[in-house]
C-alpha cells in the first residue's frame, strides 16, 4: 500500500471517530498532529490504535511503535508518523512474503 | 491487569505509557476503564468500592482469566486493587500501587467542594471559556459533569471505608509501591511499608501526584524490572 492509501483510510477512521462535521473542516494529511490539530483526546487515540490494529495488526506491530516511544512523543504525534510506520511494517510484510 | 485512577483518568493514562512496554516485554496486558468513566458505560449507579471490585471480578471472568493476576493500579485504581486482594487473594500474582490511597475518608467532600468551586462561576461565561479551548476541554468538561451530576458516583464514594489494616496484613502477594515526594498522599507509603513490611517502597524525588505522568521513563524501568524479578520464568 502507498502512503496515500494509507493516509486516506486513517482519514476516514478519524472522521469515524471526531465526527464529520468537526473532520471535515480540517485538512487532514501528512503533519496533522493529533493532539495539536485535531484536539484528539487520549482515549480516542486508543481508539484509533485499536481500529488501526484490526485493519493492519497481521503486518504491523503497534505494541513495538508505541512501547518504543515517551510519552510527550506519543501526545505530539503526527498522522505522517503513523502511516510512514504502517507503510514500512506493510513493504517489509510483502517483501518477507515474495 | 491495569487499573485507571477515578474522575478524568481512564485506560489512556496507562496505554501512553506502562501497558505498550509492559506488553513489549511479553506479559498478556489487560486495560480498561471504570464504570463512568473512558468509554465504559456511565450507569447511574454502582460505584461504590464494593462494585468496583465486582466489576473487576467479572472482567477477569468474563475474559477467562482464571489464574493469579499482577495487577498495577494508580491511585484508586490500586485501591480497588487491594480491595480486589484482600477479598480474593487467591486470584492476584503481585501488586504494583501507584499513589495509592488505602483510607480514602475526605474524597468525596474534596471533589464536590472542586465541583461546586467550578459551578459557581458564572456558567455562561464557564462555557463559552471552555469553547473557545476547543472540542477536547468541552468534551473533557462535560464527561465530569455528567459523571458528577447524572450518576450516584459522589455519593457512592462517601460510603467508601477503609480497607482495615488487620486486612491488609493478611496480604502474601508481592507488592511493589510507589508514591511522589510531593503528593498529598506519600504519607501513605509510611503507613503501607508499615503493614506490609515485604513491600518494596520508592518515594520519587520531584513528582507530585502525577507520577505516571511526571516521571514515565523511571516508572517503566521499575515496572518492567519488578515484573522481571515476579516471573523469573519469563514475562507472561
Amino acid at each position: 500500500m502507498t502512503p496515500d492509501q494509507i493516509l486516506a483510510e486513517v482519514r476516514v477512521m478519524l472522521i469515524e471517530i471526531i465526527g464529520a462535521e468537526y473532520a471535515l473542516s480540517l485538512d487532514i494529511g501528512m503533519d496533522t498532529s493529533f493532539d495539536g490539530d485535531l484536539e484528539l483526546e487520549s482515549i480516542e487515540f486508543v481508539k484509533l490504535a485499536a481500529m488501526l490494529t484490526q485493519r493492519y495488526g497481521d503486518r504491523v506491530d503497534f505494541v513495538a511503535f508505541l512501547a518504543a516511544k515517551e510519552l510527550d512523543e506519543i501526545i505530539e504525534m503526527t498522522t505522517g508518523e503513523l502511516v510512514t510506520y504502517i507503510a514500512h511494517c506493510s513493504a517489509f510484510a510483502g517483501a518477507v512474503d515474495g | 491487569m491495569f487499573i485507571h485512577g477515578l474522575g478524568m483518568d481512564n485506560l489512556s493514562s496507562f496505554y501512553y505509557t506502562l501497558a505498550n512496554p509492559v506488553a513489549y516485554a511479553g506479559a498478556e496486558v489487560i486495560l480498561y476503564d471504570l464504570r463512568g468513566h473512558g468509554l465504559s458505560e456511565r450507569p447511574r449507579t454502582g460505584y461504590r468500592m464494593g462494585d468496583s471490585v465486582a466489576d473487576l471480578v467479572a472482567l477477569l471472568n468474563a475474559l477467562s482469566v482464571k489464574g493469579p493476576v499482577h495487577l498495577v493500579g494508580n491511585s484508586y485504581g490500586g485501591t480497588v486493587a487491594l480491595g480486589f486482594a484482600v477479598t480474593h487473594p487467591h486470584r492476584v500474582a503481585s501488586m504494583v500501587l501507584i499513589e495509592t490511597h488505602f483510607r480514602v475518608t475526605g474524597w468525596a467532600e474534596q471533589i464536590a467542594a472542586e465541583r461546586s468551586r467550578v459551578a459557581s462561576a458564572d456558567e455562561s461565561a464557564l462555557r463559552r471559556w471552555l469553547d473557545r479551548l476547543g472540542r477536547k476541554a468541552t468534551r473533557l468538561a462535560d464527561a465530569a459533569d455528567n459523571l458528577l451530576d447524572h450518576t450516584t458516583f459522589l455519593a457512592d464514594l462517601a460510603t467508601v471505608r477503609a480497607i482495615p489494616m488487620s486486612r491488609l496484613r493478611t496480604l502474601t502477594c508481592p507488592v511493589r509501591a510507589v508514591y511522589g515526594e510531593h503528593s498529598d498522599v506519600v504519607d501513605y507509603a509510611r503507613e503501607l511499608d508499615e503493614y506490609l513490611p515485604h513491600c518494596v517502597l520508592t518515594v520519587m524525588a520531584g513528582c507530585g501526584h502525577s507520577v505516571l505522568m511526571e516521571a514515565s521513563p523511571a516508572l517503566r524501568k521499575i515496572v518492567l524490572d519488578w515484573f522481571v524479578t515476579q516471573t523469573p520464568s519469563g514475562i507472561r
